[in-house]
């Protein structure tokens, strides 16, 4: 899992990092059981602050994607999301809304950004079937 | 100690220099565990400001309380909590790498021996050569390993790497982010004063730009990168009659614009869009760039 911060797209360092690797994640590139880099050698790396990578990793843990075992790091966590529907429906509106509202600045009308998003759901799930295939 | 006391208390701090306001009604707090900005151009003040925290110049008026004490009442009791890499590197020239360091460590209460050889193989100092004939980037860095190794609640760097290749600032960065943060750094506070702004910008926390001595800007960095964006828009013909105002600047150059907005980029965005550019983008200034633009801040401030 390779992660990257961007100064300039306006979100939280913290958050890029948090999405990063829920995205990991989700798509396969980080597995259940694996372990996430330490939090000094990332900080090192990515040459941000240790607070910022705690800070992502404490949110992760609180969101339930990772857990901590004292002493051997962080690790990802069985793939059940303790969330409700509900509450993981709300979770994914608002990511949607930066979504909708991007796509309004950029003029990318109604039926293109479905079309993008079926476009990239496909994406998702051939990339999450080659990794099981692998597997 | 109240871990919610300040570490850096500075209120209304001013020095001149004969007539010169080299520091004008200053105040700035810096939290426990925190790595914070002190950003300025040459001769803002920013180096007398930190004299000022360190005892070695006295305030005209105002205070600084470093760990909720006075410098110069507590001047060994400051310092001995602190280190100090300052932006100008001396050492005693007959001395050598690992005498330099005995000598410094003869200072402390604490100092980590690990540290101190990690960090000499690291940077590949060879603890036999004398100090007067290491570069100035090997200088920097051994005054680094010497403010590290006694693991101080408080690291203070004036411009630590001006004059440094890219490679050695990386380096220093690494080494302030991994051995200086490796204890406890909840409890590890930087105030680190630069204007190599984008080198520090993962690092930094929070920030003050100076400028004349005076407080310009003073914000959370994710806070300023969300808040300082810059808006670019090219349109099919040159536009005219768009009403922009609320924006901190406006170029334009044909049919492109570039806008900078404080906290307003939604609004703006929406008149950009009724006249159906065809592009339209937006992003986050880097704190380099607000640094930049701070002569604007300045103006949209007034």
């Amino acid at each position: 899992m390779l992660l990257q911060i961007d100064f300039k797209s306006g979100k939280p360092v913290y958050l890029q990092l948090v999405d990063q690797i829920r995205y990991a994640a989700a798509s396969g590139g980080l597995r259940t059981g694996e372990p996430l880099p330490s939090i000094r050698p990332l900080a090192e790396e990515l040459r941000v602050n240790r607070n910022t990578v705690a800070k992502a990793y404490a949110e992760l843990e609180s969101q339930g994607v990772i857990e901590t075992i004292p002493g051997k790091g962080c690790f990802l966590k069985e793939s059940h999301s303790p969330f409700t529907k509900s509450a993981r429906q709300k979770i994914l509106t608002k990511e949607i809304d930066e979504a909708v509202v991007a796509a309004h600045h950029l003029q990318v009308d109604r039926d293109a950004f479905l079309a993008l998003v079926k476009e990239r759901l496909d994406s998702f799930e051939r990339k999450v079937k080659e990794k099981s295939d692998n597997d | 100690m109240n871990t919610d006391s300040p570490i850096i208390e500075i209120q209304n701090l001013s020095r001149r220099y004969g007539k010169l306001d080299a520091v004008n009604d200053l105040s700035l707090t810096v939290r426990a565990g925190k790595c914070y900005g002190f950003f300025g151009r040459n001769g803002a003040g920013k180096t007398t400001t930190i004299k000022c925290l360190l005892n070695l110049l006295r305030p005209d008026s105002g205070s600084a309380r470093v760990f909720g004490l006075d410098p110069r009442k507590h001047e060994v009791a400051v310092k001995s909590r602190l280190a100090y890499v300052p932006d100008m590197v001396a050492f005693y020239p007959w001395m050598t790498v690992a005498g330099t360091l005995e000598y410094l460590a003869s200072f402390r209460k604490h100092w980590n021996e690990d540290i101190e050889a990690d960090l000499i193989k690291r940077f590949q100092l060879n603890p036999k050569q004398k100090t007067s004939h290491l570069s100035k980037g090997q200088r920097t860095q051994l005054a680094l390993i010497g403010a590290i190794c006694p693991e101080p609640e408080l690291l203070v760097l004036d411009e630590p790497t001006s004059g440094l290749d890219p490679i050695v600032r990386r380096e220093f960065i690494e080494t302030v982010i991994g051995a200086y943060q490796s204890g406890d750094p909840g409890r590890r506070t930087v105030f680190v004063s630069t204007h190599l702004i984008s080198e520090f910008e993962g690092l930094i926390d929070e920030f003050t730009i100076i400028e004349q001595g005076r407080e310009l800007l003073t914000m959370e960095a994710d806070a300023a990168r969300d808040r300082f964006r810059k808006i670019r828009a090219r349109f099919a013909q040159p536009t005219t009659q768009l009403d922009l105002s609320g924006a901190l600047n406006v170029k334009q150059s044909g049919r492109e614009m570039e806008i900078l907005t404080n906290g307003n980029a939604e609004p703006l965005l929406e008149k950009l869009k009724v006249r159906s550019p065809e592009e339209l983008r937006c992003e986050s200034l880097s704190l380099e760039e607000i640094f930049v633009a701070s002569d604007i801040l300045k103006k949209a401030k007034a």
